[in-house]
């Protein structure tokens, strides 16, 4: 019974993100969409990014949020990613929805790393001024023509960009990553050295 | 020209020109400060009692969720995000632990989605009567509070008797919510399921709370001096919130039907009835309203839910060691102060390669140096009281 | 030694004490009331422990424990007029105190000028705001302070032309003519004379304004912007600790219970109820109705939140005036009719 909702549920989901992400390519003019797991991404040229939104702005006038992620081989904290030969990059995301159907699509595009500059969409939606600050100082993007990239969070006299894969935790330089911790025995009355 | 010489004080050759020169204030509000939810520094300068221009300066909270959850893995997270919003608790592990769970291919089962929602509501149910008694607390009348505070205890003793923690339950486990009564070796099969007498006294507290939301009604909705300060103010047309993602009751007070309990299945809010409640004009009078009502309809979806309970077991079966498959997965939740998601990056390890958290505050606030603009001293209390956020979840 | 009762120095020196710790006591009172009052309207319990199991001493020990805080003055502070201003505030709540006739012969002063005393007196008080606000060196407080002189002088007017109506029926200024000239018959039934209280005699208009007005003289809850806790911190009073605050505090109290009373004498009728003599019951027949009065100043705090501050103005200006001004040219006509 669980078994089949959950497939039912989930192919479901899928089948509308992937409609979602073929109208939004199109109208965007991209060629590369994925939609697994009910999300909708469509990527998108650095040198397009404006011009993409400008397109999607009528259709989804929601803006949920805008984010960075950075993809490096050698990584600080955690654990690297599965693909040793992964491209190196920032990729920076956009998360647009309707408000009607509740469709939402994420707009994604990459950067590279020595010179991660994008142009702003504080023109399109209003709203990325506070996530561009955000993502401008967790990671080292500029954003072209944002009106205020001071710091959101962070103290002014901060150094480095935390987000970033080598940007390392000062408790895991102390002590290491501790392994499989959750998975011990509650300490009880047979077994107090649990 | 008098020359008596009590007269001539009063006489000058200079002229006054009409357009008198007065220098703006910097006023400084906060951080600490009794209205402004938490550590939020607005910097304004002001004419008189008119304010120029605000900036907010946030990021006194900044706990770097995110980058604590690359270092964690996805039951530590769990422990972790009931925190970013403390007044909606368990409202904040929902939409990850979906998140995490649709990564993995697995769904939980009924009678765990249904404990989810009763929590999740109760917990909004708390979230609403907060703001419907501190709102008016800010604009001078403490007695709401008072009122609003005692059913709200109600509430959390009952959350507290299903989940041990009023505030912070940490009570989802990926597959379902926690099965087990605690760790030691005789306690680990002792299923602790719903606590006995949990469905009168939940019927008794919903009670309650509807009582006190007509009392809200006749104490702050009915008071003219409430309605002369909230009424009109700090308006947000509807295009604007949709450009600054305003969501949650902000959002529907403009008059926007978007409501994501409806349009999303994250929990199983398809088989109960509720009404969405609409504001008409977005000022701070229509965002109380909204959740007002709101709270009235949660008190409906939690008496149905808890008739309709299905039995089954609590936690679906889950590996031992939990490693969440490669994958993206964005799952959105409506929270009691908005959207509030996760966007997972997994890359196949213990914990996520990047989490990306959506809090709802971060962004109601954005839209705070426009909507601060030409409006008056007092009137920054109105407008910052009715949006409701809360600066863990601004800051995360 | 009653040519020591004859002496006037002595006199002076015996009516000030006697006033002063009888309004300092009715103020300890009156704190209590509002603990007790606010607190079963809020489904709370109110003070518990200090003094028995209805926590009558806590006034007293919240009065000691400010005695005992440390006096702290910002450093940036202009010392002469920051010390001065709760001096300054309190001696306008006392120096209306002088001329409230509690019977016919108990009255500290009974001055021709009674009822215009007052009024002047009362504004002395609004200095006391606003040297307490410019002298804190502090933006919040300056705010305050200024909010707080605008609110008063704003409410001065409705508040003196609300008493001009009864002055007009009465016919004298004195404090003491105008309970007299509350307790002459109205009108007969037989052979018993009504008397009425000017409430009753159609100054219903002149008391609503009255009331409104000292509610904003005395800056409580709805007209409370000065203090406004929730955005300026307690504005004026933001840096004031220990006695000083305990000065502005009690200044308050004092206020509340002289507005009360002057309204009870000015339009509930004093110290007079037709039948009882008013010089066994007088005082204690004033204090009754003062407190019925202050029980609604209390109730209202505790009910309503507060205006701002261009609607409090509005407000003023633009109804309570004209409504006075009606209400004096109504009172005149109808004096001069009836």
């Amino acid at each position: 019974m669980t078994e089949s909702r959950s497939d039912g549920a989930a192919a479901e989901r899928d089948r509308k993100a992937a409609a979602t992400a073929e109208r939004i390519a199109a109208l965007v003019g991209s060629d590369t969409w994925t939609a697994q797991f009910g999300t909708a991404k469509v990527v998108v040229a650095a040198g397009n990014w404006v011009e993409a939104h400008r397109r999607v702005a009528a259709e989804l006038p929601f803006f949920s949020w805008l984010a960075a992620v950075d993809w490096a081989r050698d990584v600080a904290v955690g654990e690297p990613p599965e693909d040793p030969e992964t491209p190196e990059r920032y990729e920076v995301m956009s998360r647009l929805a309707d408000v009607t159907e509740g469709e939402a699509v994420i707009l994604s595009t990459s950067l590279p790393k020595d010179a991660p500059v994008l142009a702003t969409l504080s023109q399109v939606y209003g709203g990325a001024e506070w996530h561009e600050r955000e993502a401008a100082e967790m990671f080292g993007i500029s954003f072209d023509g944002h009106p205020n990239l001071v710091k959101l969070y962070l103290p002014d006299s901060f150094e480095g960009h935390p987000l970033r894969k080598s940007f390392p935790l000062l408790s895991r330089e102390v002590k290491p990553w501790p392994g499989s911790v959750d998975v011990e025995d509650m300490p009880s009355t047979e077994n107090p050295e649990a | 020209m008098t020359t008596d010489p009590r007269m001539l004080m009063h006489h000058s050759d200079v002229a006054v020109s009409v357009e008198l020169e007065t220098p703006d204030m910097t006023l400084n509000l906060g951080p600490q400060h009794p209205s402004t939810h938490g550590v939020l520094r607005l910097v304004a300068r002001v004419d008189g009692e008119r304010i120029e221009e605000v900036e907010p300066v946030v990021g006194y909270m900044h706990r770097g969720y995110e980058k604590l959850a690359e270092v964690r893995t996805y039951p530590q997270i769990t422990a972790l995000v009931n925190r970013i919003d403390w007044v909606s608790g368990f409202a904040n592990e929902v939409a990850f632990i979906v998140a995490a769970e649709r990564l993995m291919g697995i769904e939980a089962p009924e009678r765990a989605q249904f404990i989810r929602l009763i929590l999740t509501e109760m917990f909004r149910i708390s979230n609403h009567l907060v703001f419907m008694s501190s709102y008016p607390l800010e604009l001078g009348a403490a007695t709401p509070l008072m009122y609003a505070l005692r059913e709200r205890e109600r509430v959390l003793d009952l959350i507290e008797g299903v989940t041990g923690g009023r505030f912070h339950p940490n009570f989802n486990r990926i597959g379902g919510v926690k099965p087990a009564a605690g760790g030691g070796s005789n306690q680990k099969n002792v299923v602790q399921d719903l606590p006995a007498g949990f469905l009168s006294e939940t019927r008794d507290a919903m009670e309650k709370v509807l009582q006190v939301c007509d009392d809200m009604v006749d104490l702050v909705l009915g008071n003219e001096i409430f309605v002369v300060r909230t009424k009109g103010v700090g308006v947000i047309p509807p295009d604007r919130a949709l450009a600054h993602g305003v969501s949650g009751p902000n959002l529907r007070a403009s008059g926007v039907d978007f409501d994501l309990r409806k349009v999303d299945d994250y929990l199983p809010y398809d088989r109960f009835e509720f009404d969405v409640p609409l504001g008409e004009n977005g000022d701070c009078f229509d965002r109380y309203l909204v959740r007002l009502e709101e709270v009235r309809q949660a008190t409906g979806i939690v008496l149905q839910a808890i008739d309709s309970i299905p039995s089954g077991s609590l936690r679906a079966k889950v590996p031992r060691v939990i490693k969440v498959p490669k994958g993206e997965c964005y799952v959105r939740a409506e929270n009691p102060k908005g959207e509030m998601g996760y966007h997972i990056v997994s890359e196949g390890g213990r914990g996520p390669y990047r989490l990306k958290i959506r809090s709802a505050s971060f962004s109601n606030l954005s839209v705070l140096p426009w909507l601060l603009e030409g409006v008056l001293v007092p009137d920054i209390i109105a407008i910052l009281g009715s949006l409701d956020f809360v600066l863990g979840d601004v800051d995360r | 030694m009653s040519g020591l009762f004859d002496n006037f120095w002595v006199m002076l020196v015996v009516k000030l004490g006697a006033v002063v710790t009888v309004v300092m006591v009715l103020a300890l009172v009156i704190i209590y009331a509002e603990l007790k009052i606010s607190a079963h309207m809020q489904s709370r319990i109110g003070p518990y422990y200090a003094g028995g199991r209805w926590g009558w001493a806590q006034p007293l020990a919240d009065a000691f424990k400010f005695l005992q805080k440390e006096d702290l003055t910002p450093a940036d502070a202009d010392r002469p007029v920051f010390k001065a201003a709760p001096m300054v505030m309190l001696a306008g709540s006392f120096a209306v105190l002088v001329i409230l006739p509690f019977s016919p012969n108990l009255i500290a002063q009974d001055l021709d000028l009674g009822i215009f005393y007052v009024l002047a007196a009362s504004s002395v008080g609004t200095l006391g705001v606003l040297m307490a606000g410019w002298a804190s060196a502090n933006k919040y407080s300056l705010m305050g302070g200024l909010r707080a002189a605008a609110q008063l002088i704003a409410y001065e007017l409705p508040l003196v032309l609300a008493v001009v109506g009864v002055v007009i029926q009465a016919g004298t200024l004195s404090m003491v003519g105008i309970v007299e000239a509350q307790a002459q018959p109205v009108f007969h039934i037989g052979s018993v004379g009504i008397q009425l209280p000017y409430l009753f005699q159609g100054q219903v208009i002149g008391f609503l304004i009255f009331m409104v007005a000292a509610l904003a003289e005395l800056s409580r809850t709805p007209f409370d912007l000065p203090i406004a806790e929730s955005e300026l911190v307690m504005g004026y009073l933001t840096e004031y600790s220990g006695i000083r605050f305990t000065m502005f505090f009690l200044g308050e109290y004092v206020g509340i219970f002289a507005m009360s009373s002057i309204a009870a004498t000015l339009f509930l009728g004093g110290y007079h109820v037709p039948g009882l003599d008013a010089d066994v019951f007088g005082p204690v027949v004033l204090v009754a109705k003062a407190m019925l009065l202050v029980f609604l100043i209390i109730w209202f705090r505790w009910t309503f939140p507060r205006v701002r501050e261009d609607q409090l103005q509005g407000f003023a200006w633009r109804w309570l005036v004209p409504l006075s001004l009606a209400n004096i040219a109504v009172t005149a006509v109808l004096k001069v009719a009836l």
